[in-house]
């Protein structure tokens, strides 16, 4: 019989989340995501994190342009036990198109990451892959780079988790292109505190 | 890349209390098997055949050599401490069940687990849990070995998931016969529990 390492953690669904925050167990002001069932603590708000997400969010709203919107540090959906609250996101359309239900499938998500940039490669990217989001960029301010990670993967030979077959690592004097507004280009600079 | 520093993702704890109400208020899908452990909640994987019929010979076995007097329970809650309230396999209560129709009981006499696939936990985190709560008796009734761990004397040890750990611990054979800290008149053969 296969032997338990370590002891195993109830995967909360999304429904049980939503009945933590409505039976006020979790408020908004938590730093808490749901992320593959696990209710995981976020990573501590630094000036220079927070400098970052506005950054991003300034860059990529001009980047997308007219027909999408850029959300930061708000809910989306990706499954059953998944709702995690990234960085900043863009999605398409009008922030009025989802007064009903949260965004299910950004163009983009990106991560601003610090001390967690070890769960940012890690159980995140394999959440976004699996909910094949096509771009997830990670503002790694550890080594002051972009981590850009395309191209979601199933697990396999390869991969044990789900992941990205594509990633990329960019400077700051690079420039990246969002997968889904060829058009514009944004210096890694720009994004950096 | 260099390496950096970085944290184990943490997640949210609950405490006793969130835990009873979360249960009062039905958020569980019903028939899981979950556990407040550490303030963390833990689910208990399925059981085999063996092992339920452990539980229940244990039981049995526990109930003959205890007498009147005392409450066996099989994987009841126990109100452990304020973020844990595990339900072991079988624990050893004093009383009758009706004096525990408000409050779990918290210190049992006798714990046991019932370890197959379970055993590396079951020494590691739930003993050390145990011995913080200061149970004086805890059994692990492993079933890959077919033996009765006994551990006792709870001691702390920073290196241990809780902080302590037990430090007597023997093992005995089907051969062998063991007798309940709080049962010392009694004396039960090891072959009576395994299953």
């Amino acid at each position: 019989m296969k032997q338990a390492e370590r002891p195993v953690l109830h995967r909360w669904s999304r429904r049980e989340y939503e009945r933590l925050i409505d039976e006020s167990f979790l408020d908004e002001d938590d730093p808490i995501e749901l992320l593959d069932g696990l209710l995981l603590v976020k990573e501590p708000q630094t000036s220079p994190h927070r400098t970052a997400v506005l950054l991003v969010a300034k860059a990529v709203e001009r980047a997308f342009g007219e027909g999408w919107f850029v959300q930061t540090q708000s809910p989306i959906i990706l499954d059953d036990r998944s709702e995690p609250e990234p960085d900043v996101c863009v999605v398409r359309g009008s922030p009025r198109d989802y007064v009903d239900a949260h965004p299910t499938r950004p163009a983009l998500v990106v991560e601003v990451a610090q001390t967690g940039v070890r769960l940012a490669r890690g159980r995140k990217a394999a959440a976004y892959a699996r909910a094949r989001i096509p771009d997830y960029w990670i503002v790694n301010l550890v080594d002051r780079v972009l981590e850009v990670h395309r191209e979601p993967a199933r697990p396999g030979p390869a991969r044990r988790h789900w992941g990205y077959a594509a990633i990329e690592t960019l400077g700051a004097e690079a420039t990246i292109t969002p997968l889904a507004a060829p058009a514009e280009g944004i210096r890694v600079a720009e994004l950096l505190p | 890349m260099r390496t950096m520093a970085s944290y184990a993702a943490r997640t949210r704890r609950f405490s006793r209390a969130e835990y009873e109400r979360l249960i009062d208020l039905d958020v569980f899908q019903p028939g899981e098997a979950i556990e407040l452990i550490g303030g963390e909640l833990m689910v208990a994987e399925p059981q085999s055949a063996a092992h339920y019929t452990a539980i229940q010979k244990a039981a049995k076995a526990l109930e003959a050599a205890f007498g009147p007097g005392w409450e066996v329970r099989t994987q009841g809650p126990i109100g452990l401490d304020e973020d844990s309230e595990p339900d072991p396999d079988v624990a050893v209560v004093p009383g009758a069940p009706e004096d525990y129709s408000h409050e779990h009981p918290s210190r049992p006499v006798l714990t046991v687990e019932v370890a197959e696939s379970s055993l590396a936990v079951d020494r590691h985190h739930k003993s050390s849990l145990y011995a913080r709560a200061g149970l004086p008796d805890y059994w692990i009734l492993n079933l890959v070995d077919r033996v009765l761990e006994v551990y006792g004397e709870p001691a702390p040890d920073p290196s241990a998931p809780f902080g302590w750990r037990y430090a007597r611990s023997e093992v005995f054979d089907a051969s062998a016969c063991v007798t309940p800290l709080a049962a010392p008149g009694s004396s039960l053969p090891v072959s009576q529990l395994l299953p």
